[in-house]
C-alpha cells in the first residue's frame, strides 16, 4: 500500500473483516458470490427515512415536466378514475362497517422511506473499491438518477456536483448488468493517499474498504461508525491472519 | 427516553391497547418475479399460492413496522434473512382489474381469520405459531402497462371490548436492570440456538432480579406453574415508544382463548433488537402490562380487521407502475439514454445531448447512404426519423443496405421508405420512424404529360414542402444530381439546415449547405463586409470576408457557404438520360457508403453542437491544430474523401450568386410562384435555370469553349 490503492487480494481480505465484524453485530453485511466465479461484492440493503423535501416528488407539477413521470400518486388516481377502481365503493371497503379502534394512528407522514441496496465492487482499472447502489420506495418503484440526486443531503450534493464529473452516475452493474448508480472511484485514490500515509506514520493498521467506505458512504447515506472503525480486529495485522473463504461460510450467517 | 412518536398517552382511567399495523415493502424483485410467474407458470389460474414475507425487530425509530416481500417470496422454502421473522401469506392474483375490484375482501379477510381461530381453538397454533402471523396479497399485474395493482391484509382478531392496560408502556431499561438486560439477551439468543433459527415470533419469560430464563411459546404448561402473572414475549418489528406491533394481537388472541380466564395480569415483552454505531442493543424495548379478557371458543370467530391503508390512508389498494423499470421498450430507451449520457459524463461533459436527441431528421433517399445515416442517427439517440423513396428493394440491396433483407426483395420488392421505417422500430421501438412512398420531382423531368402528371407533381412538392417544414435538419442522400435541386432550393428558402452526402467510386463530398439569413434580416444585415453574394453581380465568389491575410476560404460563417450546386456552372438536368445501366447504379466501393454515411451525422451533430448552429464559421483542413469549436471538434463545411489516398480535406466553398439552387433570384422566384415557377423548371431544359441565374450571361462572357460535365455522380 505505497500509494492510494488497493490490491485485490487486500480488498477480499478487508472485506471478510468486515463481513466478520457485520455478522457479529448484525451490521447486514453479506457477501454475494457470482456464480461460476471466484469473484463477488459486499452487499448491504436498508431502509432510509428521507424527508419529504428530498424524497420522490408526489404532486404533480408542470404537466409534461420531467416529474409527471415519478408522479406514481397522480397516476395512480388518474388510473383508478379511469378503470373505474373507486375507492369508496363498497367492495372495496371491507373494514367500513366496523372501524378498528385497536390501530394506532400513523405517526405524521412528514418523511418517506426508501429502500437502499448498497454494493462494494473491486475496480481493476483504478484498483480501488467502488460503491454501487440502487433504490426503490416501499412500493418497489425504482427511483430515477435525478430522485436519487435528491436525496442526497444539500451538504453533500454541492460538493459532489462540483467535480468535474457529477460524481453520482448510472452504469451497468458490471454483475447484475442492471442500471446502478455509483460513485465515479476516479478521486478515491486522491483522497485515500493522505490517509493512509498518515495510518502508515503512526504506525497503525487501516482496514481499506472500511476507511474508504466512511469517506464515502456518508454521501449516499450509508454510515459508518465510528464504534466499527475502532474496533481493533477489523484492521488487518498480518495477512495471514484470517483464512475465512469467501464463500461458503460467510455467506449464511447463523451466528448471533 | 426516546422521542415518542404518538404524543402523550391519554388520561390512565380505561386506556385501551392499540397496535402499529404493518405496512407493506415490495422490492422490485417482486413485481419482476410475479410477472415471471404469471406468464410462465399462473397463466389464467387465479387459484390462491403461498408465498412468504418477512418483518424485522431493529429498525431505527421513525421506520414504518414493515411486512417485506421480495423475489424470493414466492419460494416458500427460501431462506429467511438472518435475523428476521418469517410471515406466510395467500397471495390471490387475479387475471382483471374487474376481478381484482369485485373480489369480495371482507369474504378474503373472514376465511383467513376463521381459519386462525380454529387453529387458536385447536392449539394448533400454539405449535405452528406462524399461523399466527399470516397475511393476505390482493394483486392485478397489468402486464402490457407493467402497473401493478395490490392490496395487503393483515388479519387480526379484535376483543370485542379492547384490552386494557394495567402499567404503561415503558422502555426495558427503565423496568430492568442492566444486569437483567444482559440476562435477556444472553436466554433470548440461547433460545434462537435451541430453536435452530436467527429470531424467535413469540416466546415465555420468567425473571428474577438475576436471572432470566426462557422458553418456547408450546412449553407454557411446563413453564408457568403459576399464572396470577405471566411474562410473555414477541419479537416486535414496530418501532414506536407507547405501541406494540401487529404480530402481538394475534398471540394475544391465542392466550386470551388458552388461558384467559385463569391469567390475572399479563406482562408484554416487545423485544425489539438494533444495532446501532456498530452495538447491539436491546435496552429500547418496549414492556407494559395488560389484563386479558377471555375470548371463549363457544362464541365463535372473533370479528377480524386488516387490510391495509394505502398511500392516502384511505382504505384502498395501491397500485406501482413499474413500466420504467420493466418495459423492455422503456428499458431499451434508458439503455440507449445511458449509453450516451456516459459518453458525456466521461469525456465530453459539455456535450448538449438533449439537442441531438430532440433533433428531427428527414433523409431523402433510403438506399445505402440512407441505411447507414439512419443507423448512426440510431446511435445518436436521434427518435425522430422519417424517409422519403420512391424506390423498390432490389436483390442486389440487402448486402449493401443494412436495413434491408432477403425477405424484403420478394414479390417485386417492398417499398424502401416504409420498409426502412419498419426496420428502425423493430431495431429500437422508441424511434419514431416513418417512411414516405413518393417520388421527388426534378429538372429536367418533365412532368407535364397530362394534367394527371402535373397535379400528381404538385401534390409531390407540396408534401416535400411539409416535410421539410417538419424537420430540423434535411440529409440530401439520392443517388442523382438533380433529384437534390428542389430539396435544395426549398430547405434554403426555409433556413433548414441540409447535409448533403453523395458518392462516386471512391471519392465521396459531405457537406452542410450554407444557412441563409433569417429573411427580416437579409436587408437590414448589408454592411459592405458582409453583404449578400447578390450584391455583386460579376464574381461568382461574392465579396469574401474582409480579413486582413485571410484567405478567400478561410473564415467563411455558416451563411455565406456554399450549396450542392454552388460549385457548378451548369444547371442540373437528367443525367440518366444517356447513361449506360451501369452508371445508372450507384457504383462505388461498398465502404464508401459507410464512411460517408456515418460523416454526414456526425457533421450534423458537431454543427448542432456549435453554439451557433448553421451559422459556424466553416473550419478547414488548416485548424487541425486550433483550438476547436465546439466540444466534439471542428464543424466544416465539406468533407471531401479519397478512399483510394484513404485521405480526407475539409475544404469550405462561398455560396455562387449565380448558383442554380440557393442564389437570391432562384429563392425569390419559387417563394413568389411557388408551384408556377418549379414546374417551369421541371419541364425545361438546362438553358431556363441558367438564363434565370445569369448563368448563359456568364458562359458567354467567359467564352469558355467548351465546359464538360464532369460528372453525374457527385464526385469531385
Amino acid at each position: 500500500m505505497s500509494c492510494g490503492v488497493v490490491d485485490e487480494e487486500e480488498f477480499c481480505r478487508c472485506c471478510r473483516l468486515l463481513l466478520q465484524h457485520s455478522n457479529g453485530v448484525g451490521d447486514g453485511w453479506s457477501w454475494e458470490a457470482v456464480r461460476g466465479s471466484d469473484e463477488g461484492y459486499l452487499k448491504k440493503t436498508l431502509l432510509r427515512s428521507v424527508p419529504a423535501e428530498r424524497s420522490v416528488p408526489q404532486k404533480h407539477k408542470e404537466p409534461g415536466s420531467d416529474s409527471e413521470k415519478f408522479d406514481y400518486c397522480h397516476l395512480q388516481t388518474e388510473e383508478q378514475e379511469k378503470q373505474g377502481v373507486d375507492a369508496s365503493s363498497d367492495s372495496l371497503r371491507p373494514d367500513a362497517e366496523e372501524e378498528d379502534d385497536g390501530v394506532c394512528g400513523a405517526p405524521a407522514g412528514s418523511s418517506s422511506v426508501l429502500q437502499f441496496e448498497y454494493h462494494i465492487l473491486y475496480s481493476c482499472s483504478y484498483r480501488t473499491p467502488v460503491l454501487y447502489f440502487r433504490a426503490s420506495t416501499l412500493e418497489g418503484r425504482s427511483l430515477t438518477l435525478e430522485d436519487v440526486w435528491r436525496t442526497v443531503h444539500p451538504n453533500y450534493r454541492l460538493g459532489l456536483q462540483s467535480r468535474p464529473l457529477d460524481a453520482i452516475t448510472q452504469q451497468e452493474h458490471p454483475f447484475l448488468g442492471q442500471a446502478f448508480f455509483y460513485l465515479h472511484p476516479c478521486r478515491t485514490e486522491e483522497f485515500m493517499k493522505p490517509l493512509l500515509q498518515m495510518a502508515r506514520d503512526q504506525n497503525r493498521q487501516v482496514n481499506y474498504v472500511l476507511s474508504w467506505l466512511s469517506v464515502v458512504g456518508p454521501m449516499v447515506g450509508l454510515e459508518v461508525s465510528l464504534e466499527c472503525l475502532k474496533q481493533q480486529q477489523l484492521h488487518p495485522t498480518t495477512p495471514q491472519q484470517l483464512r475465512v473463504p469467501l464463500r461458503g461460510s460467510i455467506q449464511q450467517p447463523k451466528t448471533l | 427516553m426516546t422521542s415518542d412518536i404518538s404524543g402523550a398517552p391519554p388520561s390512565a382511567a380505561d386506556l385501551k391497547l392499540q397496535f402499529a399495523p404493518f405496512s407493506s415493502a415490495l422490492e422490485a424483485g417482486f413485481w419482476h418475479q410475479l410477472t415471471q410467474k404469471k406468464l410462465n407458470d399462473y397463466k389464467l389460474d387465479e387459484s390462491p399460492k403461498c408465498i412468504k414475507g418477512y418483518y424485522y425487530n431493529g429498525d431505527p425509530v421513525g421506520l414504518p413496522t414493515r411486512l417485506t416481500l421480495e423475489f424470493s417470496a414466492f419460494d416458500v422454502d427460501a431462506v429467511t434473512p438472518a435475523r428476521c421473522c418469517p410471515a406466510v401469506g395467500t397471495l390471490y392474483n387475479t387475471n382483471t382489474l374487474d376481478a381484482f375490484k369485485n373480489i369480495d375482501k371482507r369474504a378474503l379477510l373472514e376465511k383467513e381469520a376463521k381459519e386462525m381461530w380454529n387453529a387458536i381453538c385447536s392449539g394448533a397454533a400454539l405449535k405452528e405459531q406462524s399461523l399466527l402471523s399470516r397475511f393476505i396479497l390482493l394483486t392485478f399485474a397489468d402486464l402490457k402497462k407493467y402497473h401493478f395493482y395490490y392490496w395487503f391484509c393483515f388479519p387480526a382478531l379484535c376483543f370485542p371490548e379492547g384490552i386494557k392496560i394495567i402499567q404503561q408502556p415503558s422502555l426495558l431499561e427503565a423496568v430492568f436492570s442492566p444486569k437483567q438486560v444482559i440476562a435477556l439477551q444472553e436466554a433470548y439468543d440461547d433460545l434462537c440456538v435451541t430453536k435452530g433459527n436467527t429470531a424467535v415470533p413469540y416466546f415465555l419469560i420468567k425473571y428474577t432480579d438475576h436471572t432470566v430464563q426462557m422458553a418456547p411459546l408450546e412449553d407454557w404448561e411446563s413453564f408457568f406453574t403459576m399464572t396470577k402473572k405471566v411474562t410473555v414475549g414477541f419479537y416486535d418489528p414496530c418501532t414506536l415508544s407507547q405501541h406494540p406491533g401487529w404480530p402481538l394481537r394475534n398471540l394475544l388472541a391465542l392466550l386470551a382463548n388458552q388461558w384467559g380466564s385463569k391469567l390475572d395480569v399479563v406482562e408484554v415483552l416487545c423485544f425489539r433488537d438494533r444495532t446501532l454505531q456498530g452495538s447491539r442493543s436491546i435496552q429500547h424495548s418496549v414492556v407494559f402490562q395488560i389484563k386479558l379478557p377471555g375470548l371463549s371458543s363457544n362464541s365463535g370467530c372473533p370479528k377480524s380487521v386488516g387490510w391495509e391503508k394505502n398511500a392516502k390512508g384511505a382504505m384502498g389498494p395501491r397500485m406501482v407502475n413499474l413500466s420504467e423499470c420493466m418495459d423492455p421498450k422503456r428499458l431499451a430507451e434508458s439503455s440507449v439514454d445511458l449509453n450516451l449520457k456516459l459518453m458525456r459524463w466521461r469525456l465530453v461533459p459539455s456535450l448538449d445531448l438533449d439537442k441531438v436527441v430532440s433533433t428531427k431528421c428527414l433523409l431523402l433517399g433510403a438506399g445505402t447512404l440512407g441505411c447507414n445515416v439512419a443507423r448512426t442517427l440510431m446511435g445518436w439517440g436521434v427518435r425522430h426519423i422519417t424517409f422519403v423513396d420512391n424506390a423498390k428493394i432490389s436483390y442486389s440491396n440487402p448486402v449493401r443496405q443494412p436495413l434491408y433483407e432477403f425477405e424484403d426483395c420478394l414479390g417485386g420488392g417492398k417499398s424502401k421508405a416504409t420498409a426502412a421505417a419498419e426496420r428502425l422500430s423493430k431495431i429500437f421501438p422508441g424511434v419514431n420512424a416513418k417512411g414516405y412512398n413518393m417520388s421527388i420531382p426534378m429538372p429536367g423531368h418533365p412532368v407535364n404529360f397530362s394534367q394527371a402528371t402535373l397535379s400528381l407533381a404538385q401534390m409531390d412538392v407540396e408534401q416535400l414542402e411539409k416535410l421539410i417544414s417538419e424537420h430540423d435538419v434535411v440529409f440530401l442522400l439520392m443517388d442523382t444530381r438533380e433529384s437534390r435541386w428542389l430539396p435544395t432550393v426549398i430547405a434554403a428558402s426555409k433556413r433548414k439546415l441540409v447535409v448533403n452526402a453523395a458518392l462516386g467510386f471512391d471519392t465521396f463530398v459531405v457537406m452542410r449547405h450554407g444557412l441563409k439569413k433569417p429573411p427580416a434580416s437579409r436587408g437590414v444585415d448589408s454592411s459592405p463586409s458582409c453583404s449578400s453574394a447578390s450584391s455583386s453581380p460579376s464574381t461568382p465568389a461574392g465579396s469574401a470576408p474582409s480579413v486582413p491575410g485571410s484567405s478567400l476560404f478561410s473564415n467563411i460563417p455558416g451563411d455565406k457557404l456554399g450549396c450542392y450546386f454552388c460549385n457548378d456552372v451548369v444547371a442540373p438536368g437528367d443525367s440518366t438520360r444517356d447513361r449506360t445501366l451501369d452508371q445508372q447504379c450507384t457504383v462505388s466501393r461498398p465502404g464508401l457508403a459507410m464512411i460517408a454515411g456515418a460523416l454526414a451525422v456526425e457533421l450534423m451533430v458537431s454543427m448542432l453542437q456549435h453554439s451557433e448552429g448553421g451559422y459556424a464559421v466553416a473550419s478547414s483542413s488548416d485548424d487541425r491544430m486550433n483550438e476547436p469549436p465546439t466540444s466534439l471538434g471542428l464543424v466544416p463545411h465539406q468533407i471531401r474523401g479519397f478512399l483510394s489516398r484513404f485521405d480526407n480535406v475539409l475544404p469550405a466553398s462561398l455560396a455562387f450568386d449565380k448558383c442554380t439552387a440557393c442564389s437570391p433570384i432562384v429563392l425569390d422566384n419559387y417563394e413568389k410562384e411557388g408551384f408556377d415557377f418549379l414546374s417551369k423548371v421541371f419541364n425545361s431544359s438546362h438553358s431556363f435555370l441558367e438564363d434565370l441565374t445569369g448563368l448563359t450571361l456568364l458562359h458567354q462572357e467567359t467564352q469558355a469553349a467548351e465546359i464538360w460535365d464532369m460528372s453525374d455522380d457527385e464526385s469531385i
